[in-house]
C-alpha cells in the first residue's frame, strides 16, 4: 500500500480529490439537476447496494428530491425473519441454575461444545439470510444503515455468550432505528444483551468496575480518540454498573444492588449518573455531532471529509436533535453528493461488492459460496475483526483481498451464472454492440476506449483476432466471460 | 487517506524528546555502535500479540509478594512457574518457548513502553506501528525501513504481511507490501484461462478513464500486483519442504508459511503476522494461557523448521503488544488496559537472557507498570544491528540500544 501517490489538489492533508476546492457554503444545498444514468447508479450504490440496468433506467430523469424521498421513506421493519435461530437459553432453562452447577467439568465442556457448534451453524445461516435481505429488500437504505451500525456499534458473534438470537435482536434494533434518533439508538444499544456481553458491561459492578464498554462508548461509538480523559472512563464505568444479562432468558436487566449510585464527575458535569445520563452528557458534546457527521459523510460521500463539511453536517445533526432521516436526506440530495469529488470516490466493501454484483446482474438469490468468499475478502458478517469494526476504504485494497474478490467474481459470473437467466442472455450478438451493453449496464460507460476495444476483441470481433467470431454456440460462455472482465475492471471496485 | 481521523490536524502538548536519562541497568550497550552489519539475507518477523498481552502473567515476577497480593485469583503460583531465576519465570503454558530460552535463543526485554501511555487499543497499536507517540503519522516504521533500504523495486515480496488486512506498520511511500493469507488463497482463478487472463491484464491497467477517483490508481496497482504476485509466488516458494509438523492453529499455519518464505531466499526482509486477542477483561487465565501456549508451541516448531534448513540464525522474531494490563485484577477474573510490558526477541542471532529491569509493582503509574525501556530503543537496535540501516533514517530522535543482539 502506498501512502502517497501523484496528487494534484489537496484539501485534507494526504487526500486528493477531483473537482477543485470544496465550496462549503453550497456543498449541502440541494442539487438542482436531474438524474442521468451515472447519477442514478451513484445514488443506488451509495444509498443501497447498487442496481440493475432496469433499476437505473427507472430513476433516469427523476429529480434528486423525489428519488431520495422514495429511498428515505420506508416501513420500519417487516419482512421475513430467519428460520430456526439458535437460542441456548431454552437449554439453560431446562438445566436450571442448579442443574448447570452440578455438571462435572467434562459434562460442562461437552455441553458448551455442542452449544458452540449450534451457534456457529446458526450464525452462518443468519449471514446468508442478511445478505439475501440486502439483495431483495424494498428498502435498501435501511439495510445499508443496519450494516453501517453493525460496523460502528460492533459486536462479534459466538463469543462471551453472545448467541445468534441476541445477534439477530441487535440486527433488528439497527434496522428499526436505521434512520431514527442516534441518541436513542446509542441508549438502546448500550442495554442490548449482545453489546452488554461483548464489551463486558454485564460484568461491570459497583465493587469492581469494568471499563471496557465505558471506554469504547466514547472512543469508538460517539466521540473519537483523545476527546476524553482516563478519569472520564473510570467515572462512566461506575455509572454503567448494574446491567446484567440472564443466561436463562437471554435478556438484559438492571440490578440496582450492583449499581454504584454515588456522585460521578463526567466530561465536566457531576451528578448521580446512570448509563442513560452518560449518553445524554456525551450527546451534548459538540465533538459527538462532529464524530457522527464524519462517519455519515464517509459512508455516503467520501472518506476524510473536509472539516468545513463535517461542521456543516454536525450543525444539521444538532438542529434535528440527532434525528437521522432529515440529515441523511439532505446529504443524499446535496451538491457535494452529486459532485465529481464524490463520484466513485469510495471503495466498495466486500459485502457491497457481493450484493452489488448480484443486483447489477439482476440475480435474486445469493448462495452459500458467498460466505467463505467474503471471509477471504476480509468481511464476515457478525465477525468484525475487533471492536473498531471494519477499517474500510484503502484497507480493502490488499492483493490478497483483491484476489479473493476476483476469484469469487470469476466463479459467480463464469460458472454459477451459466445456468441462470439474466439480462446478459439478451445482449446483442454483435461484439461492438454487446460491449456497449455490458459497459453501459455494469459501469455506466466508465471505461476508456481501449477497454471497449479489449472487450470487443475478447468477444470475437477484432477481425484479425485469433478468437473465433461470436456465434450462438459460443455466445453464453463468451458473454459471461466478458461480463466478468467488465466487473473485474478497477472502476467496478469503486462505489 | 488511511485512517483519516488521524490526518486531520496535529496533536499538541505531547512533545517528548528522546529518553536518554533512563536507568537501563545492564540492558543497554555502553559501547559505541558497532559497524552496521551486512544483513543481506536476514529476515525480521514482527509478531503482534494483539489486544494487550498481560506481561505479568507471561513473564511472571514470582519472587514479588506484591504480585500475589494484587492478583488474588489470577496470580500464577510459584510452583507452577517455569523459573528463569529466583524472581522471574515463564507462564507454565510456555514450556516450548522456555526450551528455546534454555538454548540461548530468547531475549526477554522488560518494561517496554513509551511516555504518556495511551490506553486505547487503536491509538496505542498505532503508536507501536508508526513509532510516533507524539504525533499522527501514517507510515509504519517497517514501511519506512523498506523505503530506505534500497530494495529491488522488481521484487513484489520485499515485505510480506500474513495478515490479510495490511497493518499500518508495513505502510510506506515507495515499497508496496502484499498481504498473503496462504499460498493456496494467493492465486488468481482466471490464471487458468489464458485468453481471459491476457484481457484481464490489459483491462486492469487501463488508465484513461472518463472519471477521477482518489482510489483509482491504487485499485489499478493492486489489481496488477495481485495478478503478477499470484503468478510468481508458487514459482518462488513452491520448492520448500518443512522439516517438521506445525501446530494446527492459525499461528502455526502462518509461521509455517513464514518459514517457507524466509527459507526460499526470495529477498523478503520483513514478515508481519498477528496472534490474539489478548484483550482479557474477563476470564483471563483460560484465554491467555491458551494463547500463550499457541504462541510458544508455534514458535518452537518455527525455529525447529528454520534450524533444520540452517535458517535459524538469519531469522529474528520480535513480538509486541499495544500495552500490558493493569497490575491489580478486576472483578471479572480479568485485567483492564495497562501500560508497559515485556517483549521477546527470538532467534539464533539473539543473545539470550533478560534485559531491562523487572516491573516495580509499588511505584506505579495509577496502578500500571511504568515503562523503563522506550520501544524505539528496541526498534533502533533491530534497525542497526539486524537490518543494517541507520535508525535515524526511520525514527525521530536517537535511542539507546539494547545489548540483546550481537
Amino acid at each position: 500500500m502506498l501512502a502517497s501517490a501523484t496528487r494534484t489538489h489537496v484539501d485534507v492533508p494526504g487526500v486528493v480529490r477531483p473537482g477543485g476546492s470544496l465550496d462549503a457554503a453550497t456543498a449541502l444545498a440541494p442539487f438542482d439537476g436531474v438524474l442521468d444514468e451515472r447519477r442514478a447508479a451513484h445514488l443506488l450504490r451509495r444509498a443501497g447496494f447498487g442496481g440493475s440496468p432496469d433499476d437505473v433506467r427507472r430513476l433516469r430523469g427523476a429529480t434528486p428530491a423525489s428519488a431520495v424521498d422514495a429511498l428515505v421513506h420506508f416501513a420500519s421493519t417487516g419482512g421475513a425473519t430467519p428460520q430456526n435461530l439458535y437460542d441456548p437459553s431454552a437449554l439453560f432453562r431446562q438445566y436450571g441454575v442448579r442443574g448447570l452447577r452440578s455438571l462435572t467439568s467434562e459434562q460442562r465442556r461437552q455441553l458448551f461444545k455442542e452449544i458452540r457448534r449450534n451457534e456457529v451453524r446458526s450464525t452462518l445461516a443468519l449471514q446468508l439470510w442478511w445478505l439475501n435481505r440486502m439483495l431483495t429488500t424494498p428498502a435498501p437504505l435501511q439495510e445499508k444503515m443496519a450494516l453501517f451500525f453493525h460496523g460502528h456499534f460492533t459486536t462479534v458473534a459466538v463469543q462471551k455468550g453472545v448467541s445468534p438470537a441476541m445477534v439477530f435482536a441487535q440486527n433488528q434494533l439497527f434496522r428499526a432505528n436505521a434512520l431514527g434518533n442516534l441518541r436513542e439508538l446509542t441508549r438502546a444499544v448500550s442495554k442490548d444483551p449482545a453489546m452488554l456481553l461483548y464489551l463486558d458491561n454485564a460484568k461491570n459492578v459497583a465493587a469492581h468496575p469494568n471499563e471496557n464498554y465505558a471506554r469504547e462508548l466514547m472512543e469508538l461509538f460517539t466521540l473519537g480518540v483523545d476527546r476524553f480523559s482516563e478519569n472520564d472512563v473510570r467515572e462512566s464505568a461506575r455509572a454503567w454498573t448494574g446491567w446484567r444479562v440472564s443466561r436463562l432468558t437471554g435478556t438484559a436487566f438492571f440490578n440496582p444492588r450492583l449499581h454504584d449510585d454515588g456522585t460521578k464527575t463526567f466530561l465536566g458535569k457531576s451528578g448521580d449518573f446512570n448509563g442513560g445520563d452518560i449518553v445524554d452528557v456525551i450527546f451534548q458534546q459538540p465533538d459527538c455531532a462532529r464524530f457522527f457527521a464524519a462517519a455519515l459523510l464517509s459512508l455516503f460521500v467520501y472518506d476524510a471529509p473536509e472539516p468545513a463539511l463535517v461542521d456543516g453536517v454536525a450543525r444539521l445533526l444538532r438542529a434535528h436533535d440527532y434525528e437521522l432521516s432529515p440529515v441523511v436526506a439532505t446529504i443524499l440530495r446535496s451538491n457535494v453528493f452529486f459532485s465529481r469529488r464524490a463520484y466513485r470516490a469510495l471503495v466498495k466493501s466486500p459485502v457491497e461488492f457481493v450484493v452489488g454484483a448480484h443486483r447489477s446482474l439482476g440475480v435474486t438469490e445469493i448462495d452459500r459460496s458467498a460466505l467463505p468468499a467474503l471471509r477471504g475478502m476480509g468481511q464476515t458478517l457478525f465477525y468484525p475483526p475487533n471492536v473498531a469494526g471494519w477499517p474500510g476504504g484503502e484497507n480493502w485494497l490488499t492483493s490478497q483481498m483483491m484476489i479473493a474478490r476476483q476469484n469469487y467474481l470469476a466463479g459467480f459470473v463464469n460458472v454459477q451464472l451459466a445456468a441462470t437467466s439474466t439480462w446478459l442472455d439478451a445482449a446483442p450478438m454483435d461484439p461492438a454492440a454487446a460491449t456497449r451493453a455490458l459497459v453501459a449496464g455494469l459501469l455506466q460507460q466508465d471505461a476508456s476506449p481501449s477497454a471497449y476495444a479489449q472487450l470487443q476483441s475478447y468477444l470475437g470481433g477484432a477481425g484479425t483476432s485469433a478468437i473465433p467470431m461470436l456465434n450462438t454456440e459460443n455466445f453464453p460462455v463468451r458473454i459471461h466471460g466478458a461480463a466478468y472482465l467488465t466487473m473485474a475492471m478497477p472502476a467496478y471496485q469503486l462505489a | 487517506m488511511k485512517r483519516s481521523r488521524f490526518l486531520i490536524g496535529t496533536i499538541s502538548g505531547l512533545a517528548v524528546g528522546a529518553n536518554t536519562d533512563h536507568v537501563f541497568a545492564r540492558a543497554l550497550a555502553a559501547a559505541p555502535l558497532p559497524g552496521l552489519p551486512g544483513a543481506a539475507n536476514r529476515v525480521l518477523v514482527v509478531l503482534n500479540l494483539q489486544g494487550g498481552n498481560d506481561g505479568l502473567n507471561c513473564v511472571v515476577p514470582h519472587g514479588d509478594p506484591h504480585y500475589y497480593q494484587l492478583r488474588p485469583s489470577l496470580a500464577i503460583s510459584q510452583s507452577d512457574v517455569l523459573g528463569i531465576d529466583a524472581q522471574l519465570g515463564f507462564n507454565p503454558h510456555m514450556s516450548a518457548l522456555k526450551t528455546l530460552y534454555d538454548r540461548g535463543m530468547v531475549a526477554v526485554v522488560q518494561g517496554v513502553g513509551y511516555p504518556n501511555p495511551d490506553h486505547s487499543h487503536f491509538r496505542s497499536t498505532e503508536i507501536w506501528q508508526t513509532a510516533a507517540p507524539d504525533r499522527y503519522e501514517h507510515t509504519g516504521w517497517i514501511g519506512r525501513y523498506l523505503d530506505d533500504a534500497n530494495l529491488p523495486q522488481s521484487n513484489l515480496f520485499n515485505g510480506v504481511s500474513l495478515e490479510p488486512i495490511l497493518p499500518e506498520v508495513m505502510v510506506g511511500t515507495k515499497v508496496d507490501v502484499p498481504a498473503i493469507a496462504s499460498e493456496a488463497a494467493y492465486g488468481l482463478r482466471i490464471d487458468r484461462n489464458p485468453v481471459q487472463r491476457q484481457a484481464y491484464a490489459r483491462l486492469v491497467n487501463d488508465n484513461r478513464l472518463p472519471f477521477a477517483s482518489p482510489y483509482l490508481a491504487h485499485v489499478m496497482e493492486i489489481e496488477d500486483r495481485s495478478q503478477r504476485g499470484s503468478e510468481e509466488l508458487p514459482r518462488l516458494i513452491g520448492g520448500y519442504r518443512p522439516a517438521g509438523a506445525y501446530p494446527a492453529t492459525p499461528l502455526g499455519r502462518s509461521l509455517a508459511l513464514a518459514a517457507q518464505i524466509a527459507g526460499s531466499n526470495i529477498g523478503t526482509r520483513v514478515i508481519y503476522e498477528q496472534h490474539g486477542s489478548f484483550d482479557t477483561h474477563v476470564n483471563q487465565l483460560a484465554v491467555q494461557n491458551r494463547l500463550l501456549a499457541e504462541f510458544s508451541d508455534a514458535m518452537k516448531a518455527f525455529y525447529d523448521d528454520l534450524a533444520a534448513h540452517g535458517n535459524d540464525g538469519r531469522v529474528l522474531t520480535m513480538t509486541f503488544s499495544e500495552f500490558g494490563r493493569r497490575i491489580a485484577e478486576n472483578g471479572s477474573s480479568g485485567t483492564d488496559h495497562g501500560e508497559a510490558s515485556p517483549l521477546f526477541l527470538i532467534g539464533g542471532g539473539t543473545k539470550g537472557g533478560v534485559y531491562g529491569t523487572a516491573p516495580d509493582l509499588t511505584q506505579t503509574n495509577m496502578g500500571n507498570v511504568r515503562f523503563t525501556v522506550d520501544f524505539r530503543s528496541v526498534y533502533a537496535t533491530i534497525l542497526e544491528r539486524w537490518l543494517g540501516r541507520p535508525a535515524s533514517h526511520v525514527l525521530d530522535g536517537t535511542f539507546d540500544q539494547i545489548a540483546a543482539l550481537a
